[in-house]
């Protein structure tokens, strides 16, 4: 620190200390911490807390249209002559089905004059002509406002502000209901393991499942990129060295969506693999023979493979490139096989590589949900980060989408911590 | 355990790499059983090469490489009778040394207990008993070294390669492991082959000694004979110190010859069979020039004289350099310190040296340390 200060001066230093201390509290500490919050809270979404929020919400909904009812109605009052063609479609209000629980609710007459319409009326409705269309009947009905004479559209503001403010009042009453209801009266927000415990048997046999999945997934992309390390690692022809690392490289210059969904291309029923397989003459693709190679586990592991080959194979090479090569030929010198050369020399110097190889295809595919969606298509078995996802944006249940983000976490790191066990590396030998 | 020592030939055996560089021209080479042969040049004349070849990491060019009368080309390292000791001495940082010493033998199937035991016993050979169950790295560099040996030995090799194993020692624990080495090798009887730049290594421990030139061997023959009676002007001034004078044959007289240099008629040794009017090179060693008496005459038929201008006198102790000018040639001259007299700057001398110490050869090249 005070060495900071005397390289940088108060003022830098000061700047950075701040900017560092944003980092961790805003970006890791605060949501973490909400985020454990969260997931154990349980939200009891039968009780009368969420009813009331649910009424309240509705509440909302209808006030919003009626407030751009009147707006319109404001609009046409101002220009009553020209009213612009273009402006009833748009500020008309397009909510075609009205809260059911608004008690004031008029006979359903929004039908606006938009292309889905049930049926096209015979006399296109024009703004201004005198004659409504037969689906708008009612006089305060959508596109219709410009043809209301003054006095109609005064009682018909009346009524609305009416409405409004009666809403306004439904609206107070239920807010303060809820305070009550969450503060004293019963409150349905508490915390409790309960976000883990509810987790259905097929939910958590998803959770086990992707653990394997991943373990799968990383052991397949050891297997794979140990060799392409090894080989890099001991190229002696430096140009060719390069050319080998440059194009590990280049895909990852494409947006990995694009990458994936080439995978898609390339395995999907009509995709280049089974015309490879059609050419040879394995298969016939127009009696539509054809392996469905896409929407099952094996594609997500190919494609996920791919996908982290960088992460396995550079911490790989990087140990083996310190590994003198002379190790290598004594071992062979004094009559080791291939095996018994990698196994007892460039494995065991390797360790820490391959330690951190693992662990982050292991966290990386664990928590990948772009693979499974797009090549999964949904017909393969499920992955924990789809279900994370689903209940976080498709069941709107956050804190359930937090307690699963947790025990995911916690299973990464129980794998990190394994691995550090099993290679016997400690966090300095993977910093290295 | 029972070692013994096979010999290796190589006939017309040449080394050309992809990029068309000749490391090594065809060579033909035998080293005996049991024997220790040195291979010295200096870095890049094709010594490494040779030993690859011997130990099968390099497949020859051309010729064939046999060990024991059987042949050995195609064969890889792995399938050779033969240890390598590396310049990095390689040893394995994450196994103990005694996994180090019996990795040979894990590699062929020894059961545990049995290498443990070997293992031992090689420790004991190489004087490290008891450092069995350290890493390498806990241990000083020349205990390093023996485990290399050791680890070496465990397969009982037949030929033992070693590619400069000491370079990275200090002196004088160098010059302790060459006697270590040279004992190992007669315990063993197994037949080393030893490279070297350092010709103090090659001399002390060697059998006989191969100096190589750019991809040539230039001469091989035993310590003595190499620094007594060199063949080749590289092996003569590679090996140990040379005064070198240029001239041109005046006369040959049997197994002498007189040639006619900027310093006068100097004689010496017909290394080469030169003739007449042939351009030829004088040596001499600096240990082997006296100083004769001041105002001395022309030499006789058995000593040739030569006067210059004492330039330096560095007093090492027991010995003494002096640097002498002699027309444009500087001549090095290296006496034993009897007591006898002491030299003062500019002063001028006559140096006196024998016909039999000195060496007159054709033209060729030379090392770069020659004075």
């Amino acid at each position: 620190m005070k060495a900071l200060v005397r390289t940088y001066g108060l003022g830098l230093t000061g700047i950075f200390v701040a900017l560092v201390a944003i980092w961790i509290l805003l970006l890791i500490v605060v949501p973490q911490i909400r985020m454990i919050e969260r997931a154990f809270t349980y939200e009891d979404r039968g009780g009368e807390t969420a009813m009331l929020a649910l009424q309240i919400d509705r509440a909302y909904v209808e006030k919003l249209q009626i407030e751009r009812e009147i707006r319109t109605l404001d609009q046409a009052a101002e220009n009553p002559a020209s009213p612009s063609p273009a402006s009833p479609g748009p500020s008309t209000p397009s909510l075609l089905t009205p809260s059911p629980s608004a008690p004031t609710t008029p006979s359903p007459s929004f039908s606006a004059p938009s292309p889905s319409t049930p049926s096209p009326s015979p006399t296109t409705p024009s703004p201004s002509a005198p004659t409504l269309s037969p689906f708008a009947p009612s006089p305060n009905a959508a596109g219709a406002e410009a043809a209301l004479s003054p006095g109609e559209r005064t009682a018909r503001l009346a009524e609305l502000r009416q409405r409004l403010s009666a809403l306004e009042t439904k609206i107070t009453d239920l807010e303060a209901q809820e305070d009550t209801s969450s503060g004293v009266a019963g409150t349905k927000e508490h915390y409790s393991l309960k976000n883990f415990t509810t987790m259905s048997g097929l939910h958590l046999q998803i959770f086990v499942l992707t653990l394997v999945y991943a373990f799968i997934v990383t052991i397949c992309a050891f297997v794979i990129c140990y060799p392409v390390a090894y080989a890099a690692a001991t190229m002696e022809n430096k140009n060719k060295l390069t050319i080998v690392l440059v194009g590990l490289l280049i895909p990852y210059a494409i947006n990995e969506l694009l990458r994936i969904f080439s995978w898609v291309m390339i395995l999907d029923r009509n995709g280049i693999l089974n015309s490879l397989l059609d050419l040879l003459g394995f298969i016939d693709l127009s009696a539509g023979e054809g392996f469905r190679f896409v929407a099952s586990n094996g594609a997500v592991f190919a494609v996920m493979v791919y996908a982290y080959i960088l992460f396995m194979v550079f911490p790989i090479y990087n140990t083996i490139d310190t590994l003198d090569k002379n190790q290598i030929e004594a071992a062979r010198d004094l009559g080791a096989s291939s095996w018994r050369i990698h196994t007892r020399v460039v494995i065991p110097h390797a360790k820490p590589g391959i330690a951190v190889g693992s662990i982050m295809t292991f966290m990386l595919s664990a928590g990948s949900i772009a693979a499974p969606e797009i090549v999964g298509r949904g017909m393969h078995p499920d992955w924990f980060s789809q279900l994370i996802y689903r209940r976080f944006f498709e069941a709107d249940s956050w804190n359930q989408g937090s307690a699963y983000s947790l025990a995911l976490l916690v299973a990464c790191i129980v794998f990190i911590l394994a691995t550090m066990k099993v290679f016997k590396v400690g966090i300095r030998d993977i910093a290295k | 355990m029972t070692m013994h020592g096979q010999n290796v030939e190589l006939s017309g055996v040449s080394m050309t790499y992809p990029n068309g560089f000749t490391a090594v021209h065809p060579t033909d080479l035998t080293i005996n059983a049991g024997e220790f042969f040195s291979i010295l040049g200096p870095s890049g004349c094709g010594k490494t090469t040779i030993l690859r070849m011997i130990s099968g990491f390099l497949e020859p060019s051309t010729g064939s490489i046999s060990i024991g009368s059987q042949s050995v080309n195609g064969l890889g390292p792995n399938k050779r009778p033969t240890a390598l000791i590396f310049q990095t001495l390689a040893l394995f940082p994450l196994m103990s040394v005694w996994e180090n010493v019996a990795f040979g033998l894990e590699a062929r199937g020894v059961n545990k207990q049995e290498r443990r035991r070997r293992a031992e016993e090689l420790l004991e050979l190489v004087a490290l008993t008891g450092q069995a169950d350290k890493k390498p790295t806990e241990l000083s560099g020349g205990q390093r070294q023996r485990v290399a040996v050791a680890r070496a030995l465990a397969v009982e090799p037949a030929v033992l390669l070693l590619d400069e194993p000491l370079s990275a020692l200090d002196l004088k624990l160098r010059q302790h492991m060459r006697a270590e080495l040279k004992d190992i090798q007669r315990k063993t009887g197994v037949t080393f082959i030893y490279i070297t730049h350092d010709q103090g290594e090659a001399l002390a421990m060697s059998d006989r000694v191969a100096v190589m030139n750019e991809g040539r061997i230039e001469q091989i023959a035993s310590a003595e004979e190499l620094y007594n009676a060199p063949q080749t002007p590289f092996a003569a001034t590679f090996v140990g110190e040379q005064n070198v004078f240029g001239g041109r044959v005046k006369e040959t007289n049997g197994t002498t010859v007189e040639v006619e240099t900027d310093q006068g008629l100097l004689r010496g040794q017909n290394y080469n069979d030169l003739t007449v009017g042939e351009e030829a090179l004088v040596l001499i060693r600096p240990e082997r020039i006296d100083i004769a008496g001041a105002g001395g005459g022309a030499g006789d038929a058995d000593t040739n004289r030569i006067s210059g201008q004492l330039l330096r006198r560095d007093l090492e102790g027991a010995l003494i350099n002096l640097y002498l000018q002699s027309g444009d040639q500087e001549i090095h001259v290296n006496l034993h310190n009897k007591g006898e007299r002491d030299f003062g700057r500019d002063e001028a001398l006559t140096l006196a040296f024998s016909t039999a110490d000195t060496a007159v050869m054709r033209p060729g090249p030379m090392a770069r340390n020659s004075v």
